[in-house]
């Protein structure tokens, strides 16, 4: 079999690498798409009960976090993974509450607890716990945990 | 020699690629170092002259003297009797109050009348006018500043004067709310309320009483921020499975997302024009400012552009009434601090260092409200001299005033 001349070769590789670059708009680049990025939608709160009304029971230890960070660390994933594989034994649902420390700039505080329950959640879903189970709420500082660390995500089981 | 083509094709589509629609000022944008007290130098126009003339009535004297108080304590022209550009005369009887100005040439300009119960809320109402018939910008007297504080054991709203005074719980809410918004005319509050035990975004009109759920979407929301024309809000949601930035249009109660982020997105505010958004994102590196540019159509989508404060902690951002300055609160040396910033390029100020945050400006541009420690303060930017206006008043935070 005859080898391609090295112009066509070259040719092709220039137009391929052309229609790559003027396509950038829309690519999501050569490095991989970490998980995060698929976020799933919330379902209905209805039925949800908020720990502001009743006392509610955590389903595990609260999940600490450290300075302004909202990404998951190795004791997280720890956790929520044996949350996750007891999950389909009762199915039951869960509230996920975000806290932050009274330090914080007070709207800052809301979406970054929020952003924290949001990620415990995604864990969640990634683990097998079906996302309609799954509520979450941010409450910066503007309610406390029952833990003395105020950096937490409480997960409370309705 | 003739592979050197390729290889540079090869390297440059290795490259990572940017996201498609995030765009941010150039690198000789960032940073304009204007020397200390540069900004004193600026020479103002000449105070205009208006002179107080006498009030006829049985409560004439009362208003004369009230109207003079109010416009001496707002600054914004000399109070003379020699050769004034502008001269105030009227009549009050039984707490009602008319009023009209002269020019120099003696050409009437305005000519009302004020029939409200109170003689002082028709004074305040006056000197409002009087000072923008004069100098076209809005005067204070009449403004709000709406706040949350803590004084009875848990979050609520409340509203004073920019004097500190006549302060109004407005929310009587068991579990609190939070995160106010006043509307542009002062005729209605935007909130986060906890009511239902979950954060959902309330607004409640200050002269009739009633009260209506704006949004209540699983997840968050919180952080309104009424639009210049007041028929929309910026409001942050996060029932998509993550924090976003919503636009939603009050009469027709649909809402667009502008932030397109992963991160943390917060405190939005709008630019006097109404066609851009300014907010917080922290994308894990902090948060930062971003400006959306919002779209007039439902079929365009939002331009992202982020804004280099200079600081890599800022939150609270807020335009100033002419639009060429930013507001905002920035972590410097393990506490705040409130920060002005010339939009979209100008001198950094730094106001008030040692946990001063959230500041908000007057609607003639001239002051600034901002909390340190618990206390609601007004910085005056021309004379830079600030008062408490407001302090043992248990925890006050987030204070807005009306634009």
């Amino acid at each position: 079999m005859k080898s391609l001349p090295p112009r066509l070769v070259l040719s092709c590789l220039c137009a391929l690498s052309a229609l790559h670059l003027s396509s950038c708009g829309t690519l999501t680049g050569l490095v991989a798409e970490p998980e995060s990025d698929i976020v799933y939608a919330l379902g209905s709160r209805e039925g949800f009960s908020s720990p502001l009304q009743s006392a509610l029971k955590p389903a595990c230890p609260a999940l600490e976090f450290a300075g302004v960070r909202f990404t998951l660390t190795g004791a997280h994933e720890k956790v929520l993974t044996s949350l996750a594989a007891a999950w389909p034994e009762t199915k039951p649902r869960y509230l996920i509450v975000g806290y932050a420390p009274p330090g914080l700039p007070e709207d800052y505080a809301r979406t970054l607890s929020e952003r924290r329950a949001q990620a415990v959640r995604q864990r969640l879903i990634e683990s097998g716990v079906e996302a309609a189970n799954l509520q979450t709420v941010g409450y910066g500082h503007d309610s406390a945990p029952s833990s003395p660390n105020t950096s937490v995500v409480v997960i409370y089981r309705q | 020699m003739r592979a050197a083509p390729l290889i540079l094709i090869l390297l440059l589509s290795l490259l990572p690629q940017p996201p498609a629609r995030a765009v941010t000022l150039p690198g000789w944008l960032r940073f304009i170092k204007f020397p200390a007290g540069a900004e004193k130098n600026v020479p103002r126009p000449a105070q205009k002259r208006v002179r107080v003339a006498d009030f006829t009535g049985g409560t004439g004297t009362s208003a004369q003297q009230a109207l003079v108080a109010e416009l001496t304590a707002a600054r914004q022209f000399s109070l003379s009797q020699d050769d004034p550009d502008f001269t105030v005369s009227g009549s009050s009887v039984g707490g009602r109050v008319s009023a009209r100005i002269l020019n120099r040439a003696g050409k009437e300009i305005f000519d009302r009348t004020y029939a409200a119960p109170g003689l002082d809320e028709n004074l305040k109402s006056l000197a409002d006018d009087l000072i923008y018939a004069i100098t076209g910008k809005p005067g204070l007297a009449t403004s709000r500043i709406t706040f949350v504080s803590d004084k009875s054991g848990v979050k609520q709203i409340y509203l004073c004067d920019p004097n500190g005074r006549e302060v109004q719980q407005i929310t009587h809410h068991s579990h609190g709310a939070v995160s106010p918004t006043l509307a542009p005319d002062g005729s209605a509050v935007a909130y986060t309320s906890y009511r239902s035990g979950f954060p959902v975004v309330q607004l409640l009109d200050l002269g009739l009483g009633w009260e209506r759920t704006v949004t209540d979407t699983p997840g968050s929301s919180f952080g309104a921020a009424y639009s210049p024309d007041g028929q929309r809000m910026a409001v942050v949601m996060s029932f998509l499975g993550n924090p976003e930035i919503f636009v939603t249009d009050l009469t027709t109660n649909t809402a667009a997302c502008i932030s397109d982020t992963i991160g943390a997105p917060c405190s939005p505010a709008w630019h006097p024009d109404g066609k851009r958004v300014i907010f917080a994102d922290d994308r894990g590196d902090g948060p930062r400012l971003y400006i959306a540019e919002v779209p007039s159509r439902s079929d365009q989508e939002a331009k992202l552009l982020r804004w280099r404060a200079g600081y890599s902690f800022c939150t609270d951002p807020e335009f100033s009434p002419e639009g060429d300055s930013v507001a905002f609160t920035a972590r410097t040396g393990g506490s705040t601090a409130v920060i002005i910033k010339g939009w979209p390029t100008g001198p950094t100020r730094v106001l008030q260092t040692g946990g001063a945050e959230h500041p908000s400006w007057s609607p003639n541009g001239r002051q600034v409200c901002y909390t340190q420690h618990g206390t609601l303060y007004i910085h005056d930017l021309h004379t830079g001299q600030r008062r408490a206006i407001l302090s043992g008043h248990g925890q006050i935070t987030e204070p807005r005033w009306m634009k």
